[in-house]
């Protein structure tokens, strides 16, 4: 991420200057460095100036990247603000249920392909292997689909044996209804379920990003849990049109709610990892400025010793001449 | 009317709900005039790629595209 590049930065650069230990160091590694090197060492300013100069092109770069991902957001925006009309509907006939208690979940974590967009892909990580410590256990499986780059990556690591699909490229063209449901549909026909979990961070304003968790049940846990009652004991009042049964209609709705979840989560965390980004890149700005400034200062520091040390050379070699005469 | 057992045509050739509403809607995109026929058929492209994962090694990544080998 930037930040690391920065502090990264921050510790090449101590002990080449040396010339005095700068205020403010962000890392105590770079302080012990620096006590075995105090003292005057007259430096190139080219370096100095070296730095400088990488120093701005990365503040351009990174100021640029936070436009783009404003612009990118603004676009995204209003669409997944309208999307949550489309599982509105089956929340308040189906009810939510998370803490539903089945035997096969699937977990289906959805994260960004690109990074330095922040921490949002591993609060979405942490979630879902949350979850899995939550739903493990005898005679229950937990199985996770994984849609992007970056928390395939993290969570390979240690939770690969559990992985039963990965999605990558999934942001190459704009997002739309058709891909998403394509995506539902090959996992529908892959995993097994009993409740899908969909893991994803929700777009709550511009710096404010929650992991949330949407809960879709499968049509036969409805069955079941209808006949308990609750919200889902009242499905039977309802009339049935046409020559479907209420096990069909379940299904299909069942099918349609995935689709539907999916697709509101997918913009969702588009979303988010735009905000993300935005707020990543505008403190690596920020960082880089600062980091300018106290490159200037060092600058000027070693050019003003040079040009001292210069002028004693001088003064000291013309009294030596005079003292001579 | 139908009996329990019937379901329909499209269900028992293997399709989901979510494959015939995706026709249906292409169906309906495909009714348009020109200029808006064009903007409705661009928000139609799919693009990913996915792997399935057998005991922790990924197999081969199969792409879904609708302009492969971009």
């Amino acid at each position: 991420m930037a930040m690391a590049v920065f502090r990264r930065e921050g510790r090449r650069l101590l002990p080449s200057i040396a010339a005095r230990p700068i205020a403010a160091i962000r890392s105590p590694l770079a302080s012990d460095q620096e006590e075995g090197l105090l003292g005057v060492r007259s430096i190139s300013t080219q370096v100095v100036r070296n730095r400088m100069k990488s120093v701005k092109n990365i503040q351009k770069i990174t100021k640029a990247m936070k436009m783009v991902a404003a612009s990118k957001l603004r676009a995204v925006q209003g669409r997944a603000e309208n999307s949550r009309g489309l599982w509105q509907p089956f929340t308040a006939l189906l009810g939510d249920n998370p803490s539903i208690d089945v035997k096969k979940s699937v977990v289906v974590t959805l994260s960004s392909d690109k990074g330095l967009c922040g921490g949002i892909n591993s609060t979405v990580v942490k979630v879902s292997r949350a979850l899995y410590k939550l739903n493990a256990g005898p005679e229950k499986e937990v199985k996770f689909v994984i849609v992007g780059e970056k928390a395939k990556a993290i969570m390979f690591r240690d939770s690969k044996n559990d992985i039963s699909l990965t999605v990558t490229e999934l942001n190459k063209n704009p997002l739309n209804y058709a891909q998403v449901s394509v995506l539902a549909d090959d996992i529908l026909k892959n995993v097994e379920f009993d409740a899908l979990r969909i893991v994803y961070n929700k777009f709550h304003s511009v710096v404010a990003f929650l992991p949330t968790v949407a809960t879709v049940l499968s049509p036969e846990i409805i069955e079941k849990e209808s006949e308990v009652g609750g919200k889902l004991g009242e499905l039977d009042s309802y009339e049935i049109e046409g020559g479907e049964t209420k096990g069909e209609i379940l299904q299909n709705l069942a099918e349609f709610q995935f689709s539907c979840v999916m697709f509101n989560a997918v913009l969702e965390n588009a979303c988010s990892e735009m905000g993300a980004r935005m707020s990543a890149m505008d403190s690596s700005s920020r960082n880089a400025g600062e980091m300018l400034d106290r490159l200037t200062l060092t600058y000027n520091r070693t050019r003003q010793a040079s040009i001292t040390t210069e002028l004693i050379e001088i003064i000291s070699g013309a009294s030596a001449l005079e003292a001579a005469k | 009317m139908a009996s329990s057992a019937a379901v329909p045509f499209w269900r028992t050739a293997g399709m989901t709900y979510i494959t015939y509403s995706n026709i249906c809607a292409n169906l309906v995109r495909n009714c348009l005039k020109e200029p808006f026929k064009a903007e409705a058929l661009s928000r139609e492209k799919v693009h990913f790629s996915i792997s399935k994962w057998a005991g922790g090694k990924p197999e081969k990544p199969i792409l879904r595209s609708d302009t492969p080998g971009v």
